[in-house]
Order: C-alpha cells, then structure tokens, then sequence
C-alpha cells in the first residue's frame, strides 16, 4: 500500500469519481486501506492541536497565572447565571454558595497539580497528550462501526449485496474531509471547516453505500437515515414514557 | 510467533483467507489456543508498560486523598458538622472505603492489577472462546452449517484479532473503548460465515444466539438476585 497511490483515492473520493469507488470496493484489501485513510487522516487533523497542548504544556505553569483564569472562568459563569436569574428563581445564598463550592474545587486541582510525581511534569504532560491524540483514531471508529453495521443492515434488507469487509472499507472514506478539522482551532474558520467536512463526508458516505450495496442514490440516503430516526425515535420514546412514570408517580 | 500472528493481522481485516486456513488445518484447536495465549500475554505485557508509564506521571493516590480530605475539612459544612462525633466517625469510615473503590472505578493506575492481568487475560480469552464456540456451533449447525465443532473453535480462536488495537495502549492515557468487543463480533461473524458456509443471514442469526442467551442470562441471574435480596430484606423487617 503506497502513500501516493492513498492520497491518489483520498482526492478522487473527495471529487466523488465513480470510478474510484468502485475500484476501491473491489479490491481484497478494501478494508485495510479504508482503515488506513481513515486513521491517517484522523491523526493528521488532530495533530496541530497535539503539537499547540505539547508546546503549552511544556512551558512551565504558574500556578497564580492559573488560579487567576480560574477566577476569570468562575467570574463569566456567574455573570452569564446571573442574566438568567430572572428565570431561574434560584434560593438567597445560592450563587455565593455556588462560587465557593467552585472555588475549592479549584484549590484542590491546583493542590493536586503540584503534588510529585515519580517522572517529572512535563514528561507527564507530554504523555497525557500524546495519549489524547493517538486515542483520536479508536474514538472515530468506534462511532463509525457502531452506525455502519445497523446502516449495512437496513441496506441488506433493501437488497444490498455488500458484504461487511466491502462495507466497512467504502464507508471509511467518510473521514477524507474531516482532515478540515485541523483547521478546527481556528475561531468561526474552524466551526466552518468542520461544518463542510461533516456534510462533505455524510454525502461521500451516502455514495460509498450506494456503490458497495449496488443500490440507487435514494435507497442508500434511506440505509444511511434509517438508524438516526430510529435512534431518535426511541430516545423520543423513552423520555416519553419516563415523563408519563414522573407524571404518574406524582 | 510470526506464523500466528501473521493470520491474526489478516483476521482483523476480516478478509476470509485466514479462516479458511484455519478450517483447513489439521488441529485447529491447538493452533486456536495457541494463538489465542500469545495475543492474550502480549497484550497484558503491552498494558502493564502503559500502566507503569502512567503511574510514573501520576501523583501517588494517598498524596491526592490527603489533598481532598484537607479541602473537605476547610469547608463550611464540613465545620458546621465536625462538632458531632457521630459525622465524624461515620464520614472517616465512609471517606477511607470510597478511597478503596474508586480510584479503581475511574481508571486510577494499579501496576498490580496490570501485572495480575499477564496471567488472568489468557485464562478469561480461553474461557470466553470455548464458551461462545460451543454456543455458536449448535445453532450454526442446526441452520445448515457444514463446520465441525474444532473447526468452529478454530476459525473463533481468531476473533481475539481486536485485543491488537490494545497495543496501543503501550502509550500512557491511551483509550480503545468499546471498540474491542464491537469488532469481536464482528470476527465471530465471519469466523462462523467460514466455517460453516452459511450465507450472510444465517451466520448473523448463528453469531448472535450466543450473546441473546448470554444477555438473557444476565436478565434472569439478576431477577434472581434482586428476590434473594428483596427476601432478606422483608425477612430482617419482619423481626
């Protein structure tokens, strides 16, 4: 597997050439390289902010420069309470309760924070992001397993004829524009980056399930909607009858 | 070891051709055993590296549990009520036990536990695989199947493929999650599918009685133990 011939299938799929994607899905190796990309490019679009944490990190802190944000962060919190009051109709003392409550959980995180440790800080700190950032992949593919295998369902059930190897590794290619997110950072860019590669990957989702399962562009939208609105639905369901039991109960 | 880990790598794609293998070979049991306790050690080897690289970077615990009961003694309710004997006992009894349970619960580092792992994760795998292996070859068999019950242990000795992705975890703070078990069943799905040449629908069927029975087991062990307690309970009220 050449990198070349990797970047070579991330941009065809990024243009949404056919062709690519049914070369893809019929190699014996499908999954493999669908795995690859989607690591790759996952480590990739997280690894500007593992390099700005591991730079910050390895300044030395000052714990008065950190109790000061924690003031600062503590401050905005009850001034945004605050111009809710109104609404919430809190108890007298509740706020001043509250900051003091917020206020020890801090001492304590900075009391913590100083205490030794065998290795020295930074290379704890260090390690604690390099765990962060290389546990990035295993989060993306827990959650994209989970949705295909019920997708690949309701696909099957419209007649699809992919098989799982096929399935997982056309569906993969999903993560190609979530190489946006390295972007992600960035204030307003960032959340607009990451708001076109979630639609750009959904719609290059949609057309690897069509030509995996051999299905029409409307069936596969179908396979690929089905198990959210039956998620929702159920969710919707259950918080439904968990009103109805309070209701009931008194 | 290149011999078996080689088909374990091609088993985690999922791709057929190791599982064939496997059904082909002449003691599939002994090779599925075999293969199941080199990936079971390694990966306890593996995890136990990542855990003293933890520990390394973490304060000692009894440190932080002196650092919270400091803070807990500087707050208002606490001095509000330290003046009862009673509070004071109870919550020194209730503080001490909670240390106890749960810096383990939310992943606190225990190099004995990790170390304990080298010999309990080969014996829990093993356990494991005999059992689903048997539960998966009666329905594989009853729906058509042609494997026999070595080859169906065989080909399910290779869906301990996933415990690869906790190599990783040589890494400090690294996480896999759940995805370990999600694509075990998968494995199993395939290693069933292979073995006994069944279409896609009938291996599902066949991969899932195991975990229904398993869940449904579950089910009625903790009605069971919900009576048991519910009697205790009523019998300790009525004296």
């Amino acid at each position: 597997m050449k990198i070349n011939e990797l970047l070579q299938l991330a941009w065809d799929v990024l243009c949404f050439r056919t062709d690519a994607y049914a070369q893809h899905v019929a190699r014996a190796d499908t999954l493999k390289r669908g795995l690859t990309l989607l690591v790759l490019v996952t480590l990739v679009a997280g690894l500007l902010g593992f390099l700005i944490n591991t730079v910050q990190n390895l300044r030395s802190i000052d714990p008065a420069v950190q109790r000061q944000e924690a003031q600062v962060a503590i401050r905005e919190f009850t001034s945004a309470i605050a111009t809710l009051q109104s609404y919430l109709d809190l108890p007298p003392g509740f706020m001043a309760r509250i900051i003091r409550y917020m206020q020890s959980g801090i001492d304590i995180g900075l009391r913590i924070n100083a205490l030794p440790t065998p290795f020295p800080k930074p290379v704890g700190r260090f390690l604690e992001n390099l765990g962060t950032f290389l546990s990035l992949p295993f989060n993306r593919i827990a959650g994209w397993l989970g949705y295909t295998l019920w997708v690949l369902l309701v696909a099957k059930l419209l007649g699809g004829r992919a098989t799982v190897t096929q399935m997982l590794g056309a569906t993969a290619l999903y993560a190609v524009p979530h190489v946006l997110d390295i972007l992600g950072m960035v204030r307003c860019l960032g959340g607009l980056l990451g708001l076109i590669g979630t639609l750009w990957g959904i719609a290059i989702y949609v057309k690897a399930v069509s030509i995996a399962n051999d299905i029409d562009i409307g069936q596969a939208i179908l396979a690929t909607v089905t198990p959210a609105v039956v998620g929702i639905l159920l969710s919707g369901l259950g918080l439904f009858t968990l009103v109805i039991l309070v209701v009931i109960g008194g | 070891m290149k011999a078996l880990i080689q088909p374990v790598w091609e088993a985690l794609f999922l791709s057929e051709t190791p599982y064939a293998d496997m059904r082909a070979h002449p003691n599939p049991v002994r090779r599925g055993l075999g293969t199941i306790l080199l990936i079971a050690v390694i990966a306890a080897l593996v995890g136990l590296i990542g855990t003293a690289l933890e520990w390394a970077t973490t304060p000692a615990m009894s440190d932080i549990q002196a650092v919270v009961l400091q803070s807990i003694h500087d707050m208002p309710w606490y001095r509000d009520l330290q003046g009862l004997p009673e509070f004071r006992q109870q919550f020194s009894q209730w503080y001490e036990t909670g240390w106890r349970i749960f810096p383990q619960l939310f992943g606190a580092p225990n190099i004995a536990g990790a170390g304990l792992r080298i010999l309990w994760l080969p014996l829990v795998l093993t356990i494991t695989w005999i059992l689903y292996g048997l539960l998966a070859y009666i329905p594989a068999r009853w729906l058509g199947g042609e494997g026999t019950l070595a080859q169906t242990l065989g080909c399910t000795a290779l869906a301990v493929a996933p415990h690869l992705f906790t190599f990783a975890t040589l890494f400090p703070y690294v996480t896999v999650g759940g995805l370990v078990g999600t694509w075990t069943l998968l494995c199993r799905y395939v290693a069933l599918k292979t073995s006994h040449r069944l279409p896609w629908g009938r291996a599902l069927i066949a991969t899932m009685v195991p975990y229904a029975l398993f869940g449904l087991f579950v089910a009625l062990l903790s009605c069971l133990t919900s009576a048991i307690i519910g009697a205790l309970f009523a019998g300790g009220m009525s004296q």
